[in-house]
């Protein structure tokens, strides 16, 4: 297979999931390139030795968007590209996107100031959610239930002082069973469904819900591609509620962790990641 | 072999990669193969706030 083709693996750290993609590679003959995030640097003129085209795995959406910016420029692809880091790495614009494409998802109100985040949170209703426009595992998100809650929360959000919490990404508290939906997409292909369930609200695999095989319902399916689609496209997991209108999407997340899938389904994800990849730089 | 920079537990190589982050048996910090050969270690760089998938 090598023939010369290189796959470029850009990681800040390496997780189960950068290992398999490791380990899959070298079981197809796929030469990697390992490439260190912290390590580096990009100038304006294109660099002699890259790969044909780079996994993108970093931990940080900062990190990983910038560099698919400047591999662009130097004209290697990566997946996923920056148009769609750019798009599913902050809610703000997935919410826009969905909603342009019809893609259903909660009712969100974005706000600039503290002053009317205030405003979104009575707009939205009690219970709603709060959430930074970047970042995931359900990192400083909190639920709003009232308005003194709400005060206190944006007050919290403003003493932060990022850039990032400066912007307020409100969303409806959807009312839904104590388990969310993530379904795994690797450019047209839907490669599974897992049940993430909690007790607690926030349903993350990272804050210990337990995960479970979920049924891939035609509906399933094909809404996750149609969210996969409207950032578009790649390596995709789309994260979905069942709300009582039925399924909305609240999250497709563009660099997503696999090992609890891989286990809750029996599916090899990492196999069909780098199948991918090596299909799109030969493009 | 090396020593968790931590606790100074025994930290074994096995088929770690470099990059690898893994906990360390004894005190569960996080580590990061910082070189193969010779194996060596370092503490796993800390969560940014943008980090995510």
């Amino acid at each position: 297979m090598s023939n010369g083709f290189r796959l470029g693996l850009f990681t800040t750290i390496v997780r189960p999931e950068e290992k398999a993609i490791l380990q899959a590679a070298e079981a197809r003959g796929v030469e990697v390139v390992r490439l260190d995030d912290g390590e580096l640097t990009f100038g304006l003129e294109r660099p002699s030795g890259l790969p044909e085209v780079v996994l993108n795995r970093s931990v940080s959406h900062t990190r990983a968007l910038y560099a698919a910016l400047c591999l662009e420029h130097y004209g290697v692809r990566s997946v996923n590209g920056p148009g769609v880091l750019e798009l599913a790495g902050d809610k703000v614009r997935t919410s826009l996107r969905l909603a342009e494409r019809g893609v259903p998802t909660p009712r969100t109100v974005v706000a600039l100031s503290p002053e009317a985040a205030l405003k979104a949170v009575e707009e939205v209703g009690y219970p709603a959610v709060l959430k930074p426009a970047v970042g995931s595992w359900g990192r400083l998100m909190a639920k709003v239930d009232d308005a003194s809650s709400a005060e206190q929360i944006v007050e919290h959000k403003e003493a932060l002082g990022s850039a990032v919490h400066s912007v307020f990404y409100v969303q409806e508290f959807v009312p839904k069973p104590d388990r969310d939906l993530r379904v795994f997409v690797v450019g047209p292909r839907v490669l599974g469904a897992m049940y993430r369930r909690s007790a607690a609200w926030r349903t993350n695999a990272a804050r210990g819900a337990t995960t479970e095989a979920a049924p891939l319902t035609d509906e399933l399916r094909e809404l996750a591609l149609r969210a996969a689609d409207a950032v578009g496209g790649g390596v995709l997991a789309v994260d979905l509620m069942e709300s009582p209108r039925g399924l909305v999407v609240h999250e497709v997340n563009p660099t997503p962790e696999f090992k609890a899938l891989g286990a809750a389904t029996g599916a090899d994800i990492a196999g069909p990641i780098v199948d991918y990849a090596v299909e799109v730089g030969r493009r | 072999m090396t020593e968790c920079p931590e606790c100074a537990a025994s930290v074994e190589s096995h088929d770690k990669v470099l990059g690898e982050v893994f906990p360390c048996t004894d005190c569960g910090t996080e580590l990061e193969v910082q070189a193969v050969e010779p194996f060596a270690v370092q503490p796993a760089p800390k969560e940014a706030e943008d980090w995510g998938e």
